[in-house]
């Protein structure tokens, strides 16, 4: 997932993605990795993302191999400061990484 | 309660097996007694066991709904601390694009929308009955030959240090912006054309004892001085801006063909002041 998320209905079109991690971590046994580039997110957007580490976190926990790779654009740092704080709660592996391309 | 409790104590059980006590004609009554006693006590056991799953159940439904309530409280306040975050990027990015958008990025000055703006809502504030405001319009003379001569980024230096000087020469509330090229305008509110001539001629006799000696940092160039020619107009009742700031144009295009380096007025309108 990359680029800004302010979507006028939210939570419908976050339903979707939610329902496929959902799905994916339920019918599949294949090792689960997040790449997002996120800039710019509303408070639902925000909210969506924090189900989305909830369920991989879940998954995390009964042994299933997840993980997040957060990329920011080295010349926007204040990113970092928001991937830690998504961050803070999760204990599987959650990279932040500066995007150099 | 534990088994022993509803176990019959040993005494008991022995007086009732003594063959000595087979004949007592209490023993049935108390073998009966006995046997209810062992049905009530495993009824209340069974009661107590029941009571008390209940009781832990309720308890740790609670527990975990605090802690659930506890859990979704601090999700919120994450929430809310992320997406305060989210809005703060926002705002500055906001703030810095109205930088962007209302300024030149070369000289830093205020650029012609802004101007513009400036001059409309002096205009709303004509037409409550505030004093008139002026125009000094001012353009680079022979600025073509900087460029030409010494390179374009020669010339930005000297816009650059004009723009420098026009903003230490007027006054706090007076607007200088980039009206575009080596052009400048000035917004001059509440002030009359004298003042305002006055304002022009001080700028123009500052650029004229201003050195461009950082301009020119390598020694083998000559100097060469740094003069602008400036049109100067007070805005007319009932004129478009348009119109203000064209006869500020006509006014500086005359200083250019009278000579350069010098300010003329636009005196268009001006027998017939205002009441």
């Amino acid at each position: 997932m990359a680029g800004d998320s302010y979507p006028e209905n939210s939570f419908e079109f976050f339903n979707d993605v939610i329902e496929w991690v959902s799905d994916f971590l339920d019918q599949l046994d294949k090792p689960l990795n997040l790449e997002l580039k996120l800039i710019y997110m509303n408070t639902s957007s925000v909210k969506a993302m924090m189900d989305i580490f909830d369920l991989l976190e879940a998954a995390h926990l009964k042994g299933r191999a997840v993980s997040v790779n957060w990329y920011y654009d080295p010349r926007n740092e204040r990113v970092i400061e928001l991937a830690e704080e998504f961050k803070e709660d999760c204990t599987f592996s959650f990279m932040i990484i500066p995007d150099e391309k | 309660m534990t088994d022993r409790d509803s176990e019959t104590p040993q005494w008991i059980t022995d007086q009732l097996d003594d063959p000595a006590n087979q004949n007592n004609p209490l023993l049935p009554a108390l073998k009966y007694l006995l046997e209810q006693d062992k049905e009530h006590r495993a009824r209340m056991d069974r009661m107590l066991r029941i009571s008390d799953g209940y009781g832990n159940l309720v308890h740790n439904q609670s527990l975990s709904l605090s802690q659930r309530y506890d859990k979704q409280l601090r999700r919120l306040e994450k929430i809310t601390r992320i997406s305060d975050r989210y809005q703060q990027e926002m705002m500055e990015l906001n703030q810095s694009l109205r930088q962007a958008a209302l300024h030149d990025p070369l000289t830093g000055l205020p650029n012609r929308r802004m101007i513009l703006e400036r001059m409309k809502s002096e205009l709303a504030r004509q037409d409550r009955g505030c004093a008139r405001f002026s125009l000094i319009m001012l353009d680079v003379d022979h600025f073509k030959h900087f460029n030409d001569t010494y390179g374009h980024e020669t010339g930005d230096a000297v816009l650059s240090k004009l723009a420098e000087v026009m903003q230490h020469t007027v006054r706090e509330y007076d607007l200088c912006a980039r009206w575009g090229g080596e052009e400048f305008l000035i917004l001059l509110p509440e002030t009359d054309l004298k003042t305002a001539q006055t304002t022009a001629e001080r700028l123009l006799q500052t650029l004229r004892t201003s050195t461009l000696d950082e301009v020119f940092r390598s020694p083998d160039q000559p100097h060469t001085k740094l003069t602008a020619s400036l049109g100067v107009a007070t805005y007319q009742p009932d004129e478009t801006l348009d119109e203000a700031i064209n006869r500020a144009d006509s006014a500086l295009l005359i200083a250019k063909q009278n000579g350069r380096n010098r300010v003329e007025l636009n005196l268009e309108h001006e027998d017939h002041p205002a009441p």
